[in-house]
């Protein structure tokens, strides 16, 4: 945990200072945007993300005592390197102007604005890929965010006993809720088409990209970040500002959620937990064919 | 799936490739990383560091304040061949007056100079304002590179700027030499026509393919008036700028001892 949080310490400092350095290089005259000048990085943080993850190996969910094991190291990693990179993005992106959204920023301000969306979308980069490549090495961690054919009906059942209503009777609820894993899905596709339109806004800082593409690429980025931003906000509705959320964003910095709460809130998920701890299964490394 | 069945799920290999998943994936990322690193170091070791040069505009709109009288056609037919509406506000040249000074001060035109280094493409963070080489190197505007940041209309240092906003396409624009103008049938462009120039029945725009006098406004507000109009209002003529008020006095003498001669020569 020490470690964790030393490492946590480390990282967000350095990220609030690069993007002091970001803003800061924006108004010294005869200094290049970030995105002329560093598109580089933008094609190493995905790739360093997918080695990351390939050096990477995964604690699966454990009840321990009294605590439950939700989140392990790399969760936590990808999460708030997505996240932290997502909530910049959105801020310094809405600040630049979208649609009919003039920008809020002038002259200097703009290239600053520009220079510090540089440095979140490296973090972002990094994060999301990181993620990406896990979710390739353990694909169980991918189903169990995919909705299933019960999503609305558990959906409303779930919101309705919350409400009080008693007459609502579904199965214990696995590690994510419906209404969470259909939010997964926007929150997928909208990452997705933000990665590819921003990919094709920065090959414009190197290449003389046909105008059509930009003229579809920079409004589809804006309607990806509109996406992306609602799903922020209910995010962090539920899971921050709602006291019903607490125990989950502390899980995010601990790795853990009491017995207690996970028994109450995710009571299909404790069992599935407990019963794939009561069988011991072999492990079959299967052999290569001699030479 | 327990922890052990997802490790063996992870590090099953392919019989095809050999590789395990895990393998797969951290030689992709080791890979990919090691390249576009090597591209970094290549590209700042092996290549020599290059200056990057912005060809000069092939036309210039130069003016005669002297001439102009403030009609604003003009700023019209900029704004009908470019846009098909008449708007003074999706004009690129703009006619300033100023109801309290006197002539010829009263009338500025401010035409866009396609400044031979630009400031308005180095401040685009999009490339959408740039030297478009197949129309002349005319400094211009793609309308769907636009991200209406408007950096170039703050970084012209003329007033007023030059870049203009358009609030109804949210875009910006700039004058282009007519070289795009999608409600006029005739060839722009540095080698074509210009709107402005056209309708100006005072003639006074032209375009000239010399690079003008930076400094100032003498490169940009030059004498156009014609020897015959000018001698007529016993005006010196020229095409090299102002003349001091000494210049002037000094015409005049010289036009008018030369008609006391001539009077002199017929008494005679």
């Amino acid at each position: 945990m020490g470690r964790r949080l030393a490492i946590g310490a480390i990282a967000a400092v350095g990220f609030v200072l690069g993007m002091v350095y970001a803003w800061r290089i924006a108004f010294i005259d005869g200094t290049e945007l970030l995105f002329d000048s560093g598109w580089w990085l933008m094609l190493l943080a995905p790739f360093l993300g997918v080695l990351a993850a390939g050096l990477t190996r995964r604690t699966n969910p454990v009840v321990e005592g009294d605590r439950v094991l939700r989140h392990d190291g790399p969760a936590i990693l990808e999460h708030w390197t997505h996240g932290i990179g997502t909530l910049v993005l959105l801020v310094t992106g809405l600040a630049l102007g979208a649609f009919f959204i003039p920008s809020l920023l002038s002259q200097r301000q703009v290239w600053a604005a520009m220079n510090v969306h540089f440095v979140a979308v490296v973090v972002f980069l990094f994060g999301t890929f990181y993620y990406g490549a896990n979710t390739l090495l353990s694909r169980n961690r991918f189903r169990e965010h995919l909705p299933t054919k019960n999503a609305f009906r558990f959906t409303v059942q779930h919101y309705g006993r919350l409400l009080g209503n008693k007459k609502y009777d579904m199965p214990p609820e696995q590690k994510y809720f419906e209404s969470e894993k259909i939010a997964y899905l926007l929150a997928l596709v909208s990452t997705a088409v933000v990665i590819i339109t921003g990919f094709l806004k920065v090959a414009a800082h190197i290449f003389d990209v046909p105008g059509w593409i930009m003229g579809v690429a920079t409004p589809t980025h804006d309607i990806a970040m509109v996406a992306m931003g609602l799903f922020f906000l209910a995010h962090v509705l539920f899971a921050a500002i709602l006291p019903m959320g607490w125990p989950m964003l502390r899980s995010m910095f601990t790795g853990y959620v009491p017995l207690d709460y996970a028994k109450s809130e995710h009571a299909g998920w404790v069992k599935q937990i407990e019963s794939d701890g009561d069988k011991p299964v072999p492990i079959k490394v299967p052999k290569r064919p001699a030479a | 799936m327990s922890e052990n069945e997802e490790r063996n799920d992870e590090e099953a290999y392919s019989p095809q490739s050999g590789l395990s998943r895990r393998q797969f994936v951290t030689g992709l990322g080791g890979i990919g990383l090691g390249a576009v690193l090597g591209g970094v170091v290549t590209g700042g070791l092996a290549q020599p560091a290059s200056a990057v040069a912005i060809e000069g505009s092939e036309g210039y709109l130069v003016v005669d304040g002297h001439k102009c009288i403030g009609c604003d056609s003009c700023m019209m037919a900029c704004s009908l061949t470019h846009h098909g509406d008449l708007s003074f506000s999706q004009s690129r040249i703009q006619i300033t007056q100023n109801p309290f000074a006197l002539y010829p001060d009263d009338l500025t035109v401010a035409q866009c100079r396609q400044c031979p280094f630009p400031a308005c493409v180095e401040a685009c963070p999009t490339g959408a304002c740039h030297v478009d080489a197949a129309k002349g190197n005319v400094r211009t505007v793609d309308a769907s590179k636009c991200i209406g940041c408007e950096r170039c209309v703050n970084a012209c240092p003329f007033t007023p700027s030059r870049a203009i906003w358009n609030g109804l396409e949210k875009h910006a624009e700039k004058c282009d030499l007519c070289a795009d103008t999608p409600f006029w049938n005739e060839k722009g462009g540095a080698g074509g026509k210009q709107a402005c120039i056209t309708v100006c029945h005072m003639k006074a725009i032209t375009l000239q393919k010399d690079v003008p006098v930076q400094a100032g406004d003498v490169g940009y507000n030059v004498n156009l008036r014609t020897k015959d109009g000018s001698a007529q209002l016993n005006l010196p003529t020229g095409d090299d700028g102002f003349y001091t008020p000494a210049e002037i006095a000094a015409a005049k003498a010289a036009a008018a001892a030369a008609a006391a001669a001539a009077v002199a020569k017929v008494g005679h």
